[in-house]
């Protein structure tokens, strides 16, 4: 094992060497140092293998011979093995991306940077505090050095204020050193905290000296506007170093000191965690304004610093857990936030906005969402599991506020990452300039790109729960990655049989409940899938993000634990994301979808935490009969779901996400996807039923809700003139419906949801799959711009005419099926009002079927259609086995419904409903599925022969043929009566359309930028404001932590 | 009874009501002209009417939808007709009744309409579909009281069952629902002045400025076929109410007399009342009916 100390001598000789061996060329200094700093890496790395094998425990290098505190002594634990290991990593990486800028300002560079990695080990690694301010002043010096690579007056101006700063800090740690000494007579840190300074008035002065100057190298919002600026300032490849590797190491030496602060749950403790809340928040708040990228990644930068700060001091709760929380942020954070500082070199995009020209080297695109992904602690990357632990904790201690914080500060990062992402996934992209790939600057980059997949797999399968996991479709997914060029007939080829094989080797495992869902999931997967081979060439992207939705998907119906199921609903939620972006016009949908999706799976986060407290083992069974803040956990739980049904409130998101997505996408997001929240429902009322507390009031509310969703969702598709709008509203309405239905909580209500959850499936994946492959064939999503196609679309119409029968509930389809379970659920549970609303409800969703099947193929057909053909058969396949579903359900409900009956007799006494037969009887009617049928069918058929009969000789018309008004019309359009086709009701319920929700959520986003628009305006650049600022925190946090205490 | 004799007296019973539902447009036609100073047709003009449709020689199509249309909408009528018993306590008149209860009735309303609406669309001609624009936004109004009032009833009777409910008012009107809940009966009337579609509730028709558009395009046959069906449906709805509010009928003569009572009395309003525009009557929906149907849920609530 080779001593650490060797990392400061080969730093310090090879230093020297390089000055004294000048001649030999810049180069040749460049490759001798990043051998050095490979060499320091080798030592450090080492040393954490060694950790991690077991063998080894950690050891004092004590210098010059003595011990302390006669001497300096360095510490190498496993801590500082894995935290030396990662400085050194990035530093390696770091040096090889600014080889040739550190080569134009000459040899002494490379010393610089040797002599700033070496004093950030040291910093590390020393337990003796002069030596660690001796080597923050050494890291400080070399940094405002390395800030000058970069040309320019920003650069400079960023240097100098680094400078002015860190002295003021140094001079404070100074000082605190110095009272610390004057009590304790020893400046080793073991030997301070075993001084226990700060039990005294006077030792608390030297406490807070030291402490204050620990957090102000962790640039707390508001004192840190000199930070950003070194961000911003430098160059990208260093800012990347500082903003990790500095951080990293400032992060250690608070860690350290802390413990000369008090013993855990100290005081202390309280403060950095607020001053960390504050850091999260504020930083990422001001984020949202942002329009740069590079000062984008420093807002995010200090975030990060900000929640390291917070976790520290919320240790207490986090027990054992603290390192590998820590672990999990700090290595995500390293990997993902060098590698973007990295990229945003490379591209050289200044403005969010022009980071559009990225997709024009796809894979560049790639490693910029899984930064991004990585970075907001999506998985598979170590900040999920990080996050999860940390709010599992949390939860099972009390700290309710702190998650609140947690998740608040997150999504705050989520809103500026994902809308930077949407301009560069589907912003235009009208810029002259290019950016060039430099070999040594792409490969560190993607380095860190495989290590951050790496470290995600090693952090899941640290923990008991991680192990459990099924990375099998994850690792699925990557395989489409890899197969990306194939044409699109192999790959979807490949996915079907995938998802099919798969599909036959789960099945057998699943319950009921389960069975239903992953049919839909699965089955309809599938059917969907098929009518992607419509598409010609290679449609580059598509299949692994489809696939990883379905890996999500399969994922929370596979779960048994609570983490394994947030681990499919994240994935979930990144590939539908992916999906949705796909769309021409999808950019701000994609961006609201997630935003809403990001939300809601924090509020399950806080619910599963809230769930787990008491508990000794996360499984998804803890959601039965929630023992501790059951109205809060259901609560959380059902709001996060709702959020994926898009229930009233909740729904913004989703018109324009569905209906601006692609042909075969709408129906994987609208009729596969949204029943993912459904089963979330589904699983938290199961949990619901089990309670031994009262909680009806949260059924109530959530019927209220469905009735709600189920009426304005209804309303607004009638408004619609985009045919796959009026469809996605109709979504929102029917899952209102769904909503409405569980919430009832009878055998009664379980048995409409169920019936609404399968028809739901298939008559909305058979009308999006055909309005969206008629909108391939005429190019336009306006209805009013359609018109007359049956004449050249029969089995589209078709497919259209029987979608809308099911869906509007008429009999004998199975629509009626929901509808008389329906009836007889709401008479039984006694909720009349809000069923009153869902049916009246239900008598709007005649007026947009009517209009979708006549605006489309009725009335007149325009002359830029004359020629289109029937849609194609890629879609037909699908959409006609669906078909058969419901002709099948329509005609033997009992099929579905008896079994099903005996499966919700699990959860709801059985005696709403049994079966005759095909006679369904309950308490309060009877209705025979095939028998309505039979009879209709007859009649049908009779007076169809007999009309058929007595017009045999009927004259076929052309399409003017009509008279009105005294005139024969020449041109379609004037016409067809398609555009503003309701105005006579829109006259009477337009009190009813008015966009409350969009406003409120308008107004909230707006007070957001606004908020973000106004604190920002502290950072005016000026250095000595900035001063001030440090100062001013200074002040104001010695009266709060001291006050006139003394 | 065998299904033979089933469908024998299911079939005699469509052709009684045929025939009385012909007979009572008749009579609304002449009712209506003699209110505005004009004679007005002979009560034998329908069956006159019907064989001059089927004779006509020449037929016209616009495509396979329009021909549908009218098939939709006699399917509907006679469906309504199979669903609801005829005569109560008859195992002969009881029809198709045991297939289903009020909720499939209720639904199979439109089954008809929505077939009807899809048919005339296709012919293209833009009064079609300005009429059935209006016609579905009346009848989502509609539904607002109806369904209130039949939630109203199926509280009071604990039942979906059409049979039952006729059931529990037998034994003198005093029992007859518009007397033992005024409230929902009354809101099911107001209902049903939309549900017959007369005046103040008939845009959607409009005779007089909509005076072509889907009749003419429906000519000959399928005319004859769609004012068969319009007999059999003004029969049968004002027997929907019947047998909701005023006790069913057991014997034919009972069924005429209460249905046409019920008929005429959306007739009379009719003649008084001048036509609304959709956004009034949609409106006026909202308005008392939706009050007395929320109050009648609210009086069984507590």
């Amino acid at each position: 094992m080779v001593s650490p100390i060797y990392i400061v001598a080969a730093a310090l000789g090879v230093g020297f060497a390089i000055g004294v061996l000048g001649k030999l060329g810049k180069n040749f200094s460049g490759i001798l140092a990043l051998l050095t700093i490979g060499f320091m890496t080798f030592v450090s790395s080492e040393w954490l293998y060694a950790f991690y094998v077991g063998n080894q425990v950690p050891t004092y290098i004590f210098t010059a011979g003595f011990k302390p505190p006669i001497s300096i002594n360095l510490l190498m634990g496993p801590k500082e093995a894995f935290l030396t290991t990662m400085v050194n990593f990035i530093g390696l990486l770091g040096g090889i991306y600014l080889f040739f800028n550190f080569g134009r300002k000459g040899r002494n560079a490379y010393v610089v940077y040797m002599v700033f990695l070496m004093s950030l080990n040291v910093v590390i690694m020393t337990r003796d505090i002069f030596n660690l301010f001796v080597f923050l002043e050494i890291s400080a010096i070399a940094t405002a050095g390395l800030i000058l690579i970069e040309r320019g007056n920003r650069a400079v101006g960023a240097g100098f204020k680094y400078i002015i700063a860190t002295s003021i800090i140094s001079s404070i740690l100074l000082i605190g050193i110095i009272f610390a000494y004057f009590y304790t007579g020893t400046l080793n840190i073991d030997g301070l905290v075993q001084a226990h300074l700060s039990t005294t008035a006077t030792g608390g002065i030297a406490v807070f000296l030291i402490m204050i100057a620990a957090v102000l190298e962790m640039k707390p919002f508001p004192a840190n506007g000199w930070g950003l600026d070194v961000y911003e300032g430098s160059h990208q490849g260093f800012s990347a170093v500082v903003s990790v590797a500095t951080a990293t190491a400032s992060y250690y030496v608070l860690y350290k000191l802390l413990a000369i602060a008090g013993p855990v749950g100290s005081q202390w403790d309280y403060y950095l965690a607020l001053m960390g809340a504050v850091t999260f928040i504020g930083s990422n708040l001001l984020g949202v304004k942002q329009k740069f990228a590079r000062r984008l990644l420093a807002y995010s930068s200090i975030g990060q610093l900000g929640l390291l700060m917070l976790i520290l001091g919320l240790r207490k709760y986090l027990g054992d857990n603290l390192d590998y929380v820590v672990l999990g942020i700090l290595i995500t954070n390293l990997f993902a936030k060098t590698g973007f500082f990295w990229l945003a070199g490379i591209v050289k995009a200044k403005t969010l906005k022009e980071w559009a020209i990225i997709r024009r080297k796809p894979f560049f695109l790639f490693l910029m969402g899984t930064f991004v992904f990585a970075l907001i602690g999506f998985p598979p990357f170590p900040s999920f599991f990080a996050k999860w632990t940390m709010v599992m904790n949390l939860a099972r201690q009390g700290g309710f506020g702190w998650i609140a914080v947690i998740l608040i500060g997150s999504f705050l990062e989520a809103i500026y990452l994902f809308r930077w992402f949407g301009y560069a996934v589907k912003g235009e992209d009208t810029y002259k300039y290019d950016f060039n790939i430099r070999w040594h600057k792409i490969t560190p980059i993607v380095i860190l790109v495989a290590a951050l997949y790496y470290a995600g797999y090693l952090t899941s399968q640290y923990t008991e729960l991680g192990r459990m996991i099924d990375f099998i479709p994850l690792f699925f997914v990557l395989v489409l990655f890899a197969i990306d060029f194939l044409p699109v007939a192999v790959k979807n080829t490949i996915a079907i049989l995938g998802m099919g094989t798969y599909f036959y080797f789960i099945y057998p495992d699943l319950d009921n409940l389960r069975l239903i869902f992953e049919v839909i999931f699965m089955v309809g997967g599938i059917l969907t899938l098929i009518a992607g081979y419509a598409y010609k060439g290679k449609r580059s992207g598509f299949y692994p993000v489809a696939i990883l939705m379905y890996a999500g998907l399969t994922g929370i119906i596979q779960a048994h634990t609570t983490l394994e199921f947030f681990f499919g609903w994240e994935l979930m939620t990144a590939g539908s994301y992916f999906l949705i972006i796909r769309g021409k016009r999808s950019m701000p949908h994609a961006l609201s979808y997630m935003l809403f999706s990001v939300a809601g799976a924090y509020a399950i986060l806080a619910g599963f935490g809230i769930a787990n407290i008491g508990q000794a083992f996360p499984s998804l069974d803890i959601m039965n009969n929630i023992q501790y803040f059951p109205n809060w956990a259901y609560g959380l739980l059902l709001i996060g779901f709702l959020t994926k049904t898009a229930s009233v409130g909740l729904h913004i998101w989703l018109p324009g996400a569905h209906g601006e997505a692609e042909s075969d996408v709408s129906p994987m997001v609208s009729a596969i996807l949204l029943k993912a929240g459904v089963f979330g429902i589904v699983l938290a009322l199961i949990g619901m039923s089990k309670s031994d507390f009262d909680l009806s009031a949260l059924a109530y509310t959530l019927g209220w809700i469905g009735a709600l969703t189920a009426l304005f969702g209804n309303i607004g598709a009638v408004f619609q003139e985009d045919a796959k709008r009026l469809l996605a509203y109709s979504s929102i309405g029917q899952l209102g419906y769904i909503v409405f239905a569980f919430a009832i909580m009878t055998q009664l209500g379980w048995l409409t949801g169920f019936t609404y959850v399968i028809n739901h499936f298939l008559y909305k994946a058979v009308l999006f799959l055909t309005v969206g492959a008629i909108v391939l064939r005429v190019g336009t999503h306006n209805m009013y711009e359609m018109g007359g196609l049956i004449k050249k679309m029969p089995w589209a119409f078709f497919a259209v005419l029987i979608g809308i029968i099911a869906l509007s509930g008429v009999p004998p389809l199975s629509g009626f099926t929901g509808k008389w379970l329906f009836y007889n659920a709401i008479i039984e549970k006694g909720w009349y009002f809000q069923g009153v609303i869902a049916m009246f409800a239900g008598g709007i969703a005649f007026l947009y079927l009517y209009r979708l099947i006549q605006t489309i193929f009725l009335g007149q057909l325009k002359d830029n259609h004359r020629n289109v053909k029937e849609i194609s058969i890629w879609f037909l396949i699908p959409i006609y086995t669906l078909l058969t579903g419901i002709l099948v359900f329509s005609y033997e409900p009992q099929w579905v419904l008896k079994p099903l009956g005996n499966m919700i007799a699990q959860y709801f006494p059985n005696n709403g409903l049994h079966w005759e037969g095909s006679y369904a009887y309950s308490h309060l009617g009877y209705w025979t599925g095939a028998g309505v049928a039979a009879t209709v069918s007859v009649v049908f058929v009779i007076a169809f022969i007999l009309l058929k009969i007595m017009t045999r000789k009927a004259h076929k018309l052309e399409q003017f043929d009509i008279v009105f008004s005294g005139e024969r019309p020449e041109r379609p359009e004037t016409t067809h009566i398609a555009y503003n086709m309701y105005a006579g009701f829109y006259k009477a319920v337009w009190p009813l359309t008015v966009p409350l929700v969009e406003r409120f959520w308008t107004w909230m986003s707006d007070l957001v930028h606004e908020t973000a628009g106004f604190v920002r305006r502290i950072y005016s650049g000026n250095g000595q404001a900035y001063m001030l600022h440090i100062i001013l925190y200074i002040i104001i946090l010695y009266f709060i932590t001291i006050g006139g205490n003394i | 009874m065998s299904i033979y004799a089933k469908l024998a007296y299911t079939l005699l019973g469509l052709f009684i009501v045929l025939n009385w539902g012909m007979l009572m447009s008749a009579t609304f036609r002449k009712i209506v002209a003699r209110v505005a100073g004009r004679h007005g047709i002979p009560f034998y003009q329908p069956w006159i009417d019907l064989i001059k449709n089927a004779g006509v020689r020449t037929t016209l199509s616009h495509g396979f939808m329009f021909y549908l249309g009218p098939v939709f909408r006699f399917t509907g009528a006679v469906g309504m007709f199979l669903f609801m018993p005829a005569l109560f306590g008859s195992d002969m008149w009881s029809n198709f009744s045991f297939q289903g209860d009020l909720i499939l009735l209720l639904y199979f309303q439109s089954f008809g309409m929505l077939g009807m609406a899809i048919g005339a669309g296709d012919g293209g001609h833009p009064h079609s579909t300005i009429g059935i624009s209006r016609g579905l936004a009346q009848h989502a109004a509609i539904e607002l009281p109806m369904i209130l009032g039949v939630i109203s009833l199926a509280i009071q009777y604990h039942t979906l069952s059409l049979n039952e409910i006729i059931a529990a008012q037998q034994g003198g009107f005093q029992h007859w629902t518009i007397f033992t809940n005024p409230i929902a009966g009354i809101t099911l009337l107001l209902a049903a002045l939309g549900a017959m579609g007369h005046s103040p509730f008939n845009l959607v028709k409009a005779p007089n400025e909509i005076p072509i558009g889907p009749p003419t395009e429906y000519h000959g046959t399928y005319l004859g076929v769609l004012m068969s069906s319009g007999a059999i449906l003004h029969v049968i709805e004002a027997a929907l109410f019947m047998n909701l509010l005023f006790g069913g009928a057991t014997n034919w003569l009972e069924y005429i007399v209460k249905t046409f009572l019920i008929y005429f009395y959306s007739v009379f309003v009719g003649v008084v009342f001048p036509r609304f525009k959709i956004e009034q009557s949609v409106v006026w929906f909202f308005k008392i009916p939706l009050a007395l149907g929320i109050l009648a849920i609210l009086i069984y609530s507590f």
